[in-house]
């Protein structure tokens, strides 16, 4: 690949420059960029020997291009020519490009692998776009992209596609780096233009020429490929336009999502975060240090800190494309957010090093929500602290690398960037010393398929390369385990392993009883991915769609319309199978940003639910509405959370009929059994509840008035509860002969399918990723 | 007589002086028509070029390559390359600078190097219209001795100097002031009469 340096007198543009053209590529496509920039920090000049040992670092046999921006600039990258020698400088070109536009056009082309040539000719072309957007009359390229040099589209094999463009701002620069780098690699000559305004063809591989086409939305974008590869440039290209071009379709002013496969998993059936694990304990430090960090001037800190900003958040995004359920995208609104940048900018300005400022401001946001012992707020607090730790080496340029000898890993906590890096070729099993189990990196850690054992504080002292073992099923944690005590977890084991890949064998059969009774064994769902996820897993549609984690990153309420697009387009990503959308749920941990409530001296007995519609009835409406709306195109039936009494469910299907009086549809109408009020008075929703289905985190809590994210007394609510047992088996046996579910965690518990079953339960609602087990242990009942 | 490494320290000694004491008239010229650093640029370049250990080099050759060399990285501004270039190279062409007619080499061969780095011509209001005729009288007077040639150069220099100042900048940064930038004296001109008149004090 082509090695890219920029020569500037600025350090801090030169900095900010290459952080913003690197936006356009993922992080590990990337050309090697160096800065010869400044004589210092803060000293603005140029320095050939520094550009002579820049150009050096990065110097490939794909050559160098070399970008600059004025005066001593050119003549010192001239003169670092002459020092380097003819050997290397033969490789070497000094562009005359603008060095913004130079600069992110070179950044482009390299990661698409193109000649130094190419990467030079792209540059150059950087100021195109602009000179044509302003009319220019001499805008129109000549020599470089001239038709001599388009394929000749006339002999066979030539494949044509038009597709429509509908990224809400066109074919922008973002969108067509993209294509450009889709296309990377592929064995075939793409040609693309504007069928709407018809200027073009130009090469795909032109991220300059392919801005020249002013691709707006709605433009018809027409492709012409030929080559050995051509389906495959053809296959790609149409992936590309299915996803927009990477234009992630999320947020308030985007256009309907669409379903994107996720990145296939690792094969082994066996790593589905249950299986039992022994090795070597290892302690690891993710406390970065910032002890040799030297801060500079104001500008400079600022600049910094917008570059590790930018880095982080490309970080962010490649670890979502790579399966991060919606958790990392969170963190990028966390990352995004205007009022945490104004603090660090503020900080900055006021004379504060970026290090610090990042340090005071995430420890900050961390420590208001640690104050708190709801769990899922403490699940926030490590994702601030994650974001902390992640700025912090970026600025410090320090890993704090969780690369380990392969082992048991030993961390205070999991934040989802540090699972993000875990490396399952090394670690075999994580066991965090303080946290929760519902911390967003817990969740993503044992999605990928590795054991978690979370909130041992007695790990702490365990030694260095100590052998321990596992199990996190049980939660056991054998320190240096006799050979004994080895045998049985073996043995525990094997059977586990078989049975995890008959499970997955078996994923997308049903799921029937000894006795031949079928049980439904569907997906909890709160993104899209979600639903690709559990389709592949074997899931039978949804027995819970989460709408306020859904639509969490929405600033303002999403119109029906773009809600049952969203429905829909989970339904069909379930094969059309049946799926339960609970109504906006928010209160407690789940604030909604479109629906600001007023804080709670103890928000879970407060305004919880379908209690806190009934001041926000037209927020509900819309959602009603758009349920009944996609009705229409996949089967649907709604719930209701946080029911205690006939009132608020004879409301609630009152707000269903008047919807339904403007837009039709029909559906199935239900309410979640998650206090024991609801439980216990199960006969007075005979009338108006066409099904069930049992909540049994909250249920838990309430019945037992445990909360369960306080670790001091969560233990009450472990093992089996007879009052909570009570409390069902009494709701289900009052709806026998309706569909009874369980959408808590109960369901995705093995070992307590058989007693749900046992109780009259016909539909268990699970994490994606536990489909097979509970199918397989419902095969056992 | 040859011109060794003391004569060199002792004309750089004098170059760096004049330059700091004259840091500010330079600035102000550069800021009348650029972006008003030459005589910090110069100033900082020359104390780095000060304090390098003139002892430490064998030749008088090698001790202005690096001068040129430090002059690179310690200048930042166009001037870094430019004088950068014309003492790697008038040390590269020093020998041992026996006779008028040697170091006369030397300094065509730090001229040639500007004029290749810059690829300014004489009339576009750079240090080349003061160097160029300050040469030529070099050559001119160079039968006569290294003092005589010296004392010629220095003063075609300054009047090469001079003659700047009606001129319309075709170069550097002054460039972007098109017409404006007439009736300014160039401060890279002036900059480096200072270095010859340095030179007619100390090397002759």
């Amino acid at each position: 690949m082509v090695g890219i340096v920029v020569v500037s007198h600025s350090r801090a543009l030169a900095s900010a420059a290459v952080a913003l053209a690197e936006e356009m590529v993922p992080e590990d496509a990337r050309p090697a960029i160096g800065i010869a920039a400044g004589l210092s920090e803060t000293v603005f000049g140029t320095d050939a020997a520094d550009i002579a040992e820049t150009v050096q670092s990065v110097d490939s046999p794909d050559g160098v291009l070399i970008l600059v921006d004025l005066g001593s600039a050119l003549l010192s990258a001239e003169m670092a020519l002459e020092f380097i020698g003819p050997d290397v400088a033969d490789h070497v070109k000094i562009s005359a490009a603008p060095l913004v536009e130079g600069l992110l056009a070179a950044v482009v082309s390299a990661t698409a692998g193109s000649p130094l040539t190419e990467v030079a000719r792209e540059a150059e072309l950087g100021l195109l776009a602009k000179r044509e957007h302003l009319g220019y009359e001499d805008a129109e390229p000549d020599v470089p992209m001239s038709t001599d040099e388009l394929p000749d589209f006339t002999s066979g094999g030539v494949l044509h596609y038009t597709t429509t463009i509908l990224n809400s701002h066109g074919l922008h620069a973002r969108p067509a780096a993209a294509l450009v780098a889709g296309l990377r690699g592929i064995d075939a000559t793409v040609t693309v233009s504007n069928a709407s305004t018809g200027k073009g063809p130009v090469p795909a591989t032109s991220l300059t020429l392919i801005q020249t086409l002013g691709l707006r939305h709605g433009d018809e974008l027409e492709v012409t490929i030929v080559g050995r590869e051509a389906e495959d440039a053809l296959d790609a290209i149409i992936h590309l336009a299915e996803a927009q071009f990477g234009e992630a379709p999320l947020g308030p002013n985007a256009d309907a999502p669409t379903p994107t496969p996720p990145k296939p998993k690792p094969a082994d059936p066996t790593r589905t975060g249950r299986q039992i694990v022994i090795g070597p304990a290892h302690h690891v430090s993710i406390t970065p240090d910032i002890s040799e960090y030297v801060p500079g001037s104001p500008e400079v800190e600022l600049a910094r800190l917008n570059a590790a900003i930018g880095q982080a958040g490309e970080i962010l995004d490649e670890l979502e494309r790579a399966g991060g359920l919606g958790i990392y995208q969170v963190q990028s609104i966390m990352l995004a957010d205007d009022i945490t940048q104004a603090k660090l900018r503020e900080a900055i300005a006021s004379g504060v090093s970026a290090v610090d400022a990042v340090q005071e401001r995430f420890t900050a946001l961390a420590a208001d929500l640690d104050a708190i012992p709801d769990a899922y707020l403490r699940a926030r607090a490590e994702d601030h602290r994650g974001l902390r730790r992640v700025l912090l080496r970026i600025l410090t340029g320090k890993e704090t690398s969780t690369a380990f000898a392969a082992g048991i890993m030993i961390i205070n906590e999991l934040d989802p960037l540090t699972s993000g890096s875990l490396d399952p070729r090394l670690c075999q099993g994580v066991i965090t010393t303080s946290g929760g189990s519902t911390g967003h990196g817990v969740i993503l850690a044992q999605a990928r398929g590795f054991a978690v054992l979370t909130g041992r504080p007695e790990a702490v002292d365990i030694s260095e390369d100590t052998n321990i073992a596992f199990d996190p099923v049980t939660g056991e944690l054998l320190i240096d385990p006799s050979p004994a005590q080895l045998d049985v977890l073996a043995a525990k084991q094997k059977e586990r392993d078989a049975d995890a890949v008959q499970a997955a064998q078996q994923a997308h059969d049903p799921a029937l009883t000894l006795s031949g009774r079928q049980i439904t064994v569907e997906a909890n769902i709160a993104s899209l991915e979600d639903a690709v996820l559990a389709m592949e897993k074997g899931a039978e549609g949804s027995g819970l769609v989460r709408t306020e984690v859904l639509f969490a990153d929405w600033k303002t309420a999403p119109t029906a319309e773009e809600q049952a697009e969203t429905y829909v387009a989970i339904g069909k990503a379930l094969g059309g199978a049946l799926i339960t959308i609970r109504t906006w749920d928010p209160g407690g941990d789940k604030p909604l940003p479109f629906l600001p409530q007023d804080p709670e001296a103890n928000p879970m007995l407060g305004e919880r639910g379908i209690r806190a519609m009934r001041r926000n009835s037209e927020i509900f409406d819309e959602q009603l509405r758009a349920i009944l709306l996609a009705s229409r195109e996949t089967p649907v039936r709604v719930m209701f959370p946080m029911v205690t009494g006939t009132l608020s469910v004879e409301w609630g299907r009152q707000r269903i009929a008047a919807q339904r009086r403007l837009v039709g549809g029909s559906i199935d109408q239900g309410i979640m059994i998650e206090t024991p009020a609801a439980a216990i008075r199960a006969e007075d929703f005979l009338g108006m509840a066409d099904f069930i289905s049992f909540g049994t985190n909250d249920l838990t809590q309430y019945t037992m008035a445990m909360d369960r994210g306080n670790a001091r007394v969560s233990s009450i609510g472990e093992g089996p509860l007879p009052a909570v047992w009570d409390l069902m088996t009494h709701a289900a046996q009052v709806f026998k002969g309706k569909p009874v579910a369980v959408c808590g965690d109960m369901a995705s518990n093995p070992e307590l399918v058989s007693r749900l079953v046992g109780i009259g339960v016909t539909e268990l609602s699970v994490r994606p990723p536990l489909i097979g087990v509970v199918k397989q242990a419902v095969r056992r009942v | 007589m040859s011109l060794d490494t003391s004569s060199v320290v002792a004309w750089l000694t004098d170059f760096a002086s004049v330059i700091h004491d004259n840091a500010d008239l330079l600035t102000d010229l550069d800021r009348e028509i650029g972006d008003g650093d030459h005589g910090s640029n110069m100033d900082r370049g020359m104390k780095a070029v000060a304090e390098l250990e003139s002892a430490s080099f064998p030749t008088a050759a090698d001790y202005l390559k690096k001068i040129g060399m430090t002059l690179v990285s310690t200048v930042g501004g166009a001037s870094g390359p430019l004088y950068g270039t014309f003492f790697l190279r008038v040390g590269t062409a020093w020998g041992d600078a026996a006779s008028a007619e040697d170091l006369g080499k030397a300094l065509r061969a730090g001229l040639d190097g500007i004029l290749a780095r810059g690829k300014a011509e004489v009339g576009d209001k750079t240090m080349v219209d003061a160097l160029t005729p300050a040469l030529a009288a070099y050559d001119e007077h160079a039968s006569e001795g290294i003092e005589a040639a010296l004392n010629a150069a220095a003063l075609a220099c300054a009047a090469g100097r001079d003659a700047t100042i009606p001129l319309v900048a075709r170069k550097g940064r002054a460039s972007y002031l098109g017409e404006r930038s007439a009736g300014h004296q160039d401060p890279g001109a002036t900059s480096v009469t200072f270095l010859i008149e340095a030179a007619a004090r100390s090397l002759a």
